[in-house]
């Protein structure tokens, strides 16, 4: 038998009607509601807030740390610091060398080895002539960009 | 389902409901096998494993600095990294990690011109090639949109860019982090980090009862007809509940540059020194915006197709939300094949 278009849905199907409705109308409002200026006002504060209560709880938690005379978390992110700036460095000389041993590759490769290893031997003899302080100083100035 | 059908369900449906949520952690993502290629600081790029690469130019991945990037391997089956790899793509992801205190200092320019830049080239090496194709999605999109605009001669053969900022103007997070109510120097003061937990808190809120409510009583719903919602319900709950921190220079740059003065769109924003102009980006252009997403509307995004440079321009506008175009059901038989079509055509040498 085909099934009657009109007939009454149960008590559950109404129950389950209402409430997606309801859900509907406040998802609605809910949406109204945070796009409204008064509630960018409120959220701003809340996050504000919760940002000072966290930065005052950890900079406390530190202060205990230290004078208990162990290791805080600021002195494990300022190694952490330390190695991350290392391992920039490092890998910009990676990549340095990377690019010198494809030149390299290249060189050997269009039969012009013998001009590549004089440039380079030139440029070896070159730098053992620096004195040792200019060659220091030239390092310093590159850290220090 | 008659009412008293429905009574005798109740108390099962209420226990596996309660057994999906209280195991979602435990949700097996991103499974596809693949390798490390390069690491740098918390960033790894990797190289999913394919016997079948059939096209010369790798593409590259790039999601947001909110959310892990495994959305783009969601779970066998709804994976959208699988699908390239069985299109015969040699695809590379870049994962930006998780961000620790000691990141604090890493802004804008890090990213575009440290990380992306070094991935870029570590991709090219790794496949022995001198262009490639770089995907970005969200905030992932942006980058690559900068990156695009600071290297318009680079490797960047096609760049394809998914529901991206890049005019925010009239969009809800404007109202919200634009005024000068919100002092976002305050908050990038006090958190090296940005806890992810804040930021998926303020994404939820956008739509408080959907996201609070109506996931769950639609799960409950499944649940009780009798299906089985398990483990796609798991698998997208355990991506989204994954919040890596946002760095505070970076999330202060964001906030700044892009809803405080839209320096973006204005053509004013500048990294490391340099102008970064969209106008001057020339590479194959994708531009993918969804009907529904109100986190990177597509208002925000259509400016950017009429400033380009590029002679190849294409702008696919689908239904779907910011993250569902891409990791809904439909996903896999709507949008993800009309990508690899765009790319296809774009991808021999």
């Amino acid at each position: 038998m085909p099934e009657d278009a009109t007939a009454k849905p149960g008590p559950a199907e109404q129950v389950s009607k209402l409430y997606e409705d309801l859900e509907a109308q406040a998802a609605r409002a809910s949406e109204e509601l945070v796009s409204g200026s008064g509630f960018t006002g409120m959220l701003t504060s809340a996050a504000e807030n919760v940002a000072a209560l966290t930065k005052l709880s950890g900079d406390t938690m530190d202060l205990i740390l230290r004078n208990l005379r162990l290791a805080g978390r600021r002195d494990v992110v300022s190694l952490s610091r330390q190695l991350a700036r290392t391992e920039d460095k490092l890998e910009r000389v990676l990549q340095e060398v990377e690019e010198l041993r494809d030149e390299l590759g290249r060189a050997r490769a269009d039969g012009s080895a013998p001009a590549a290893r004089a440039a380079r031997t030139a440029k070896s003899t070159q730098a053992a002539r620096n004195p040792p302080a200019r060659r220091r100083n030239a390092r310093q100035r590159k850290d220090s960009t | 389902m008659s009412t008293l059908e429905t009574i005798s369900r109740l108390p099962r449906a209420t226990l596996e409901f309660a057994n999906i949520i209280l195991t979602t952690p435990d949700a097996r993502i991103a499974q596809t096998p693949r390798d490390v290629v390069w690491t740098h600081r918390k960033t790894t790029l990797y190289r999913y494993r394919s016997s079948a690469r059939e096209y010369p130019i790798p593409v590259l991945l790039v999601f947001a600095l909110i959310n892990r990037p495994d959305i783009f391997d969601l779970r066998p089956g709804s994976s959208f990294v699988e699908f390239l790899l069985g299109e015969g793509f040699d695809v590379f992801l870049v994962d930006w990690g998780v961000p620790d205190e000691e990141d604090a200092d890493m802004g804008l320019a890090e990213f575009v011109c440290d990380e992306l830049d070094w991935a870029v080239r570590e991709t090219l090496r790794a496949a022995g090639e001198e262009e490639l194709t770089l995907l970005g999605w969200c905030i992932g999109g942006t980058l690559c949109a900068m990156y695009c605009a600071l290297h318009p001669a680079g490797a960047v053969r096609n760049a394809v860019l998914l529901t991206t900022p890049i005019d925010p103007r009239g969009s809800l997070y404007e109202r919200w982090v634009g005024g000068e109510e919100f002092d976002v120097d305050y908050i990038a003061d006090s958190y090296p980090v940005v806890p992810g937990s804040g930021i998926d808190f303020a994404n939820k809120l956008m739509k408080p009862v959907a996201n609070s409510f109506t996931t769950y009583r639609r799960l409950f719903q499944n649940v009780l007809a009798g299906k089985d919602p398990r483990v796609s319900y798991q698998a997208m709950a355990k991506w989204v509940a994954d919040n890596p921190p946002f760095p505070a220079r970076a999330y202060r740059e964001w906030i700044t540059w892009m809803y405080k003065e839209n320096l973006l769109i204005a053509g004013h924003l500048r990294l490391r020194g340099e102008r970064v102009d969209l106008a001057d980006i020339e590479q194959n252009l994708l531009v993918v915006t969804a009907g529904a997403d109100h986190i990177a509307p597509r208002e925000g995004t259509l400016p950017l197709l009429d400033m380009v440079a590029s002679g190849d321009v294409t702008h696919l506008d689908r239904a779907g939300g910011h993250i569902g175009l891409m990791a809904g059901s439909r996903a896999k038989h709507e949008i993800w094949p009309e990508l690899a079509g765009w790319m296809s055509e774009r991808s021999d040498h």
